[in-house]
């Protein structure tokens, strides 16, 4: 088993790949260096920015820059601000690259999150704008112990819930390490009294017996469930489950769905907007209301000692002559995947850094069935259910439990060579090879399959790519010339972040950024 | 061959419902298993770079195969593969065991790259003849 591969089937998610890579970078995982609000102070008089995206970045820019004082104006590429902060729902139209148009078939009130769809407690900044925004929040489960964990190599792929595997794991861990301290092979490393505290706690953690053994009971039933639950009267009697033997365990590299919802990323809790993460985009777009232009394409980028214009076309009218927009500071929250194409005088040094990062490639599948079959036959409530299949992921809804009616989950969140193949197939096929990988794990799925919509984020017109993949290397080299001021010019967004493919990445970039700026322009209105 | 049938079935299925398409990638493999040029440029560039090789247009561009002079030189196209450009990641080879993420490069070997290079540069209104070899390629690693 190489690690890569472990580490593969682990992380499923932009999360973990940030936080390895920030920690890599870093050498341990940090906070998010959000402190709280970080009022600028007052704008010198008459000042003005000009703001290149409207996503979480270029939002919390104007937002900031707005209430300072500045004059703030806003291009949007698309017609709705938000940028990768994004729910699609029932009646949306979205055209990829190449022409391929979806409309979403979803019922009212149920949604998919093509971008970003979990909001970590410690990401304080994303949080405070929904506060700020009064976009209300509910609990997103990522661990579900009755979710399942599946291999089509393991237990002839019948998927295993998550608490057997865990349990059975945790337990043959905990009896083996019990076994080294009652045969004194810890006695250098460990004293007496320690060991006898050790043995205590792993009888607790593994769910052993008196005697150190994790074998099937009670004790061991009541971590990874019972073959019949107990119940009351003469039915009631329970029947214990029988442990999956360590060597089965191990085999099945089940274990190895585990760890993900234990890393600092996925730890609980984590948020969700109520209604879709999209909620966010679209109550800063309200906000931020007619400062925000929209279906401008920025085509060119130009700065001189007095200030930066930015000329753009309307892609809402065929033949729009092209129009200018000028301010004295310009924030570019574009992503390097786009902004590498743009023509803009900037210095060689942040041209480089520009063009330097390669963005990921991602696909995510949303799929409505015609009941919430997870929750009725499974007893699957929100969380995820991972997979080897190039699906990886299967997310139940973490809102409306129990409800009757059409559900929506996410089919698939996939990365690497997988995302690839799929982002080269028609939408239809992405979701036709969803559904019938999710049969491996639900036998329900051909049955009550409805509709689906498939992002494949290399053909998102807006961002071509999901997110911007740093190496150790290529941080070292041009992450801090990518963020410095180039003249008049900043940059910001999670690509400009130790935080990349996370909103919380977008925010910090974008509040250090304006904070420079505002010195800036200080230094410069006192020399006027 | 499991995935063949696959292909089939599901070429068959779609096929059936009226929608274009073409072929459906590979399943579940984590390093492409086909070496043929057509292949590898309908599994992995036919994402960006479109099934005719006609790029696309959006806030930014891929850019088209069709008439465009960078396709004169092979050399210039596997070195694109290997290191990447701008946005487009690098699919060199390399040894990534040491890799502390799980979402390491994509690979092409060097005979997909010489292999995928040929294709293109001999479809899509291209019609070069000299060819690219896995050792031409190999040379041009990074």
């Amino acid at each position: 088993m190489k690690r890569r591969n472990l580490l593969r089937m682990i992380g499923m998610t932009a999360g973990s790949a940030a936080m390895y890579q920030a920690m890599s970078s870093l050498g341990l995982a940090s906070e998010s260096p959000y402190k709280g609000p970080n009022p600028l102070g007052e704008a010198p008089k008459g000042a003005s920015v000009l703001v290149l995206g409207s996503g979480i970045a270029g939002m919390v820019a104007a937002y900031e820059l707005r209430n300072a004082g500045y004059k703030v104006q806003v291009l949007e590429y698309n017609a709705r601000a938000g940028g990768r902060n994004w729910s699609l729902r029932g009646g949306d139209n979205y055209t990829e690259l190449g022409g391929f148009t979806q409309r979403c078939q979803f019922d009212p009130g149920l949604y998919f999150n093509p971008g970003p769809w979990r909001l970590p407690y410690h990401h304080r900044g994303i949080l405070s704008y929904c506060k700020k925004l009064g976009v209300p929040l509910e609990a997103f489960n990522q661990v579900n112990h009755n979710a399942y964990l599946h291999s089509e190599k393991a237990f002839g792929g019948k998927p295993q819930r998550f608490r057997t595997i865990k349990a059975d794991y945790q337990g043959h861990v905990s009896e083996l390490l019990a076994k080294v301290i009652q045969t004194r092979k810890l006695d250098e490393q460990v004293s007496r009294e320690d060991q006898e505290k050790l043995l205590d706690s792993l009888r607790q953690w593994g769910a052993l017996d008196r005697n150190y053994a994790y074998v099937k009971g009670e004790t061991s039933s009541l971590r990874r469930g019972f073959a019949k639950d107990p119940g009351g009267g003469l039915t009631g009697r329970p029947v214990q489950s029988e442990p999956i033997a360590l060597k089965d365990v191990l085999d099945s590299e089940l274990w190895m769905g585990i760890p993900p919802g234990e890393d600092y990323e996925r730890q609980t809790t984590l948020f969700q907007p109520v209604g879709g993460m999209g909620r966010i985009g679209e109550a800063f777009g309200r906000d931020l209301g007619p400062l925000i232009r929209y279906n401008a394409k920025v085509v060119d980028i130009r700065q001189d000692d007095h200030g930066v214009t930015a000329t753009f076309e309307d892609t809402s009218k065929s033949d729009s002559p092209r129009q200018t927009a000028t301010a004295d500071w310009c924030v570019c929250t574009i992503p390097l995947s786009v902004l590498g194409q743009i023509p803009m005088n900037v210095g060689s040094q942040m041209a480089d850094a520009i063009a330097a990062l390669p963005y990921a490639s991602s696909v995510k599948v949303g799929l409505q069935f015609k009941r919430r079959f997870w929750e009725e036959d499974d007893e699957i409530y929100g969380g995820i259910s991972y997979t080897d299949l190039p699906i990886r992921n299967i997310s139940y809804p973490s809102c409306d439990y129990q409800s009757s009616g059409k559900g929506v989950l996410l089919g698939a969140y996939m990365w690497g060579l997988d995302a690839m193949e799929f982002t080269s197939m028609s939408p239809e096929q992405r979701v036709s090879k969803a559904v019938e990988y999710g049969s491996q794990i639900h036998p329900q799925y051909p049955g009550e399959f409805d509709n689906g919509i498939a992002i494949a984020w290399h053909r998102s017109p807006f961002a071509l790519g999901c997110f911007g993949t740093w190496s150790e290397e290529d941080r070292e080299k041009h992450y801090d010339n990518l963020c410095r001021f180039d003249g008049r010019i900043v940059l910001a967004g999670e690509h400009a972040s130790y935080v990349p493919a996370w909103q919380e990445g977008s925010v910090t970039s974008a509040l250090d950024a304006i904070g420079r700026l505002q010195l800036r322009a200080q230094a410069a209105g006192s020399q006027t | 061959m499991k995935n063949m049938i696959k292909h089939a079935v599901c070429a068959a299925l779609l096929g059936g419902l009226g929608l274009v398409s073409p072929p459906a990638p590979a399943d579940n493999a984590k390093t492409l298993q086909t070496s043929d040029g057509e292949q590898v440029y309908q599994h992995v560039c036919q994402g960006c770079h479109m099934s005719e090789g006609q790029g696309a247009v959006g806030a930014g561009y891929y850019p088209a195969f069709a008439g465009n002079p960078n396709m004169a030189s092979a050399q210039y196209m596997a070195l694109t593969i290997l290191t990447g450009r701008r946005n487009m990641p690098s699919f060199f080879e390399y040894d990534s065991s040491g890799d502390l993420f799980w979402f390491t490069r994509v690979a092409l070997s060097d005979e997909q790259v010489a292999n995928v290079v040929n294709y293109i540069r001999s479809h899509f209104g291209n019609a070069y003849e000299d060819r690219l070899t896995a050792a031409d390629v190999k040379a041009m690693h990074p």
